[in-house]
């Protein structure tokens, strides 16, 4: 009984220090360094100590606080060279330690001046984004008045766009709402200057279609809306409106939608029930305007048409951006409001739903449908789907999907991160596992682009059972403790056959496609551990795979052709299984 | 078309000029000419609504002014 309490005890403890290592996260910044003096040295050798600080090296240490007295721990304000300094400062046998005083803070804030006056980014959750993605390679059409290059737009990536009014290359704006658009959506951000932008890493394609008194044609609209689409724009922003249906625009609409672009528009500015065109129209996602207090906006329209609702500002607080000043042409910040202001912020939060892998425009808009904050009580519809929440929109995007980041993250996830991994999976061979784990991953991608399913815990963890287990486990050997639990946990399905007796050579029942077939049909029905059985399938085909090549050793079948064939055979016959299992699902993903 | 109302600047994005007709209703004026631009100047005003125009500001049918007289 005692020895099984330890057991438990162990794991439990194990785990927990897997699941909470940190592994690349540790790298942080830090403003000043902690100095920890031991305890068992007389005061009067630590006050020295301190004062040859802060005559020497001119530094003033202090206490942390009033509690710290006991422990000693002082604290310098310093860098990365005083660090260095104070560890050469001959202070080893008097400190337990000396280290960075690490900042904590839940996400980095851009260094823009302005960008704590921008509440409209704050309200949609923007710095959760940003920690994974900010739009890199993906192109927005800024269809509207011009685009002109600020000085806060100097670092923000432009392509060739178009001026459909004077119809020539170069398409400057002459009014200041085009600018000011751009700016929500890539505002140079970052920079020390100025304000942010949503998916400031991410491009524009200026095409100019209204005059500088603020009006175009839906000819000229609908022939930017082509020209986008046929120039790799990914998403387009069309912070205008009218009154009119119009066949040509309808047909432009459509066709960019066919070309996989997310079209968007602002719900228009009248307060009336109903969108405005194109808002209205099928295919365009349709914004209404938010206050700083996230309410309906006073101008904007709701009802019919409305998809979501963002930012837009009213009297109280406007959205500032670095644009021009219609008199002069000069660069300045100046707060705007309306529907116009809107609609960039759902296109660059598109922008940024699309750098994180999603391409279908229907998949976009039901990923910022589903993560947009829900508003319970709205019976006119001024809201849409709710209020758009960029944070949550990437990480639903980011979801099933198989990035490096994410392959790095379910390593950490798994342990495979941790430095005791590497240490103690010396003793066992250990590149034949990691081929087996990095084989399992690799299937499951394959599968992915065939049939795709959401990644989810269940899937990886029948991953690593099927193909190594937690195989760093195998390695450890613990006093008073039996080592047969720790080489079952520490073993694939496939090595289960011969873990407890501790043989190398594969049992041939285990080692094939019979307990994945097992699993599958055991689970076929049940949502997610149908989905460890998938995983198990994938880890055991990759096991196999593996073992054919580099240790091909099964009972009665011995190590030559035959057990290579039959390892091959059923790595084989355990891919198409999770393939044929995998495909009634939907794409959900 | 014949509207009478009050010239207004709405302040939607960097502004535009709107007539108020007596109504109530809200015209965005297309390309305002330079007499028109004069916030409370009541008015009326010759025009035709612009259906195939459509403009940032968004507050409603598209105005082009033919002639106007203050009143």
């Amino acid at each position: 009984m005692k020895k099984l309490l330890l057991i438990s005890l162990f794991i439990v403890g194990l785990a927990f220090s897997l699941f909470n290592f940190k592994g690349l996260a540790a790298q942080g910044d830090f403003e000043s360094i902690v100095l920890d003096f031991r305890e068992d040295i007389p005061v009067a050798e630590v006050q020295r100590e301190l004062n040859h600080l802060a005559q020497d090296l001119n530094l003033s240490p202090q206490l942390n606080s009033e509690f710290s007295s006991k422990d000693n721990i002082y604290i310098v304000s310093g860098d990365k060279n005083t660090l260095r300094t104070l560890k050469n400062a001959g202070l080893t046998e008097e400190t337990e330690y000396i280290e960075p005083n690490y900042l904590y803070r839940a996400f980095k804030a851009p260094n823009d001046p302005e960008y704590s006056k921008q509440w409209n980014l704050h309200n949609i959750n923007i710095e959760a984004a940003w920690e994974e993605t900010k739009g890199n390679g993906i192109t927005v059409a800024v269809i509207d008045t011009g685009v002109t290059p600020v000085p806060d737009l100097k670092q923000t990536k432009f392509v060739k766009g178009y001026d459909f009014v004077s119809d020539r290359i170069e398409a400057y704006d002459d009014n200041g709402h085009g600018t000011h658009v751009a700016g929500t959506i890539a505002q140079s951000t970052d920079n020390n200057y100025g304000v942010a932008g949503i998916a400031y890493e991410a491009k524009i394609m200026p095409l100019k279609v209204l005059s500088g008194s603020g009006g175009g044609t839906v000819a000229d609209i609908a022939e930017a809306i082509r020209y986008a689409a046929d120039n790799d724009a990914d998403v387009i922003n069309l912070s205008l409106g009218g009154a009119g249906e119009s066949k040509i625009m309808q047909e432009a609409v459509d066709y960019a939608y066919e070309k996989g672009v997310v079209v968007i528009a602002a719900a228009g500015n009248e307060n009336r029930n109903s969108a405005s065109y194109p808002a209205r129209y099928p295919h365009v996602i349709s914004v209404s305007a938010l206050d700083a207090a996230n309410n309906k906006a006073p101008y904007s329209n709701f009802g019919a048409g409305v998809d979501i609702a963002a930012p837009g500002g009213s009297e109280a607080g406007k959205i500032l951006q670095n644009t021009i000043d219609p008199e002069n042409g000069k660069a300045v910040f100046l707060g705007f409001q309306g529907t116009s202001m809107a609609a960039p912020h759902v296109a660059g939060v598109a922008a940024l739903i699309k750098a994180a892998g999603i391409k279908e425009p229907d998949e976009v808009l039901s990923i910022l449908k589903e993560s947009s904050r829900k508003v319970e009580q709205d019976p006119l519809n001024h809201y849409g789907a709710g209020q758009l929440d960029a944070g949550t929109a990437v990480k639903l995007a980011m979801q099933g999907q198989v990035s490096f980041k994410d392959f790095f993250r379910w390593l950490r996830e798994n342990g495979y991160l941790n430095p005791r991994f590497w240490i103690d999976g010396g003793t066992i061979a250990l590149l034949p596992k990691v081929a087996m784990v990095l084989g399992s991953y690799i299937l499951a991608w394959f599968l992915r682009a065939y049939f795709p399913f959401a990644w989810s815990w269940s899937l990886t963890s029948g991953l690593v059972a099927g193909s190594s287990g937690l195989f760093f486990l195998r390695g450890l050997y613990i006093f008073d403790l039996p080592q047969w639990p720790f080489r079952v946990a520490g073993s694939s399905i496939p090595e289960l056959g011969n873990a407890i007796q501790g043989t190398s050579s594969l049992n041939p029942i285990f080692a094939s496609v019979a307990i994945p077939a097992l699993l599958i049909v055991a689970f076929l029905g049940h949502k997610s551990w149908k989905w460890f059985a998938i995983g198990s399938s994938l880890g055991v085909a990759s096991c196999l795979a593996v073992n054919a090549v580099i240790a091909p050793e099964l009972w009665g079948l011995g190590d030559g052709i035959w057990a290579r064939g039959f390892l091959v055979m059923n790595a084989v016959l355990c891919f198409a299984l999770a393939q044929l299992a995998s495909q009634g699902e939907n794409k959900t993903a | 078309m014949k509207i009478s109302g009050t010239i207004e600047r709405k302040g939607m994005g960097p502004g535009t000029w709107a007539l108020v007709a007596d109504s109530g209703d809200t015209y965005e004026l297309k390309d305002a000419p330079e007499g028109l631009r004069q916030s409370g100047l009541k008015v009326s005003v010759e025009g035709e609504i612009r259906e195939d125009v459509m403009t940032f500001a968004m507050i409603g049918p598209v105005l082009q002014v033919s002639s106007f007289e203050a009143l």
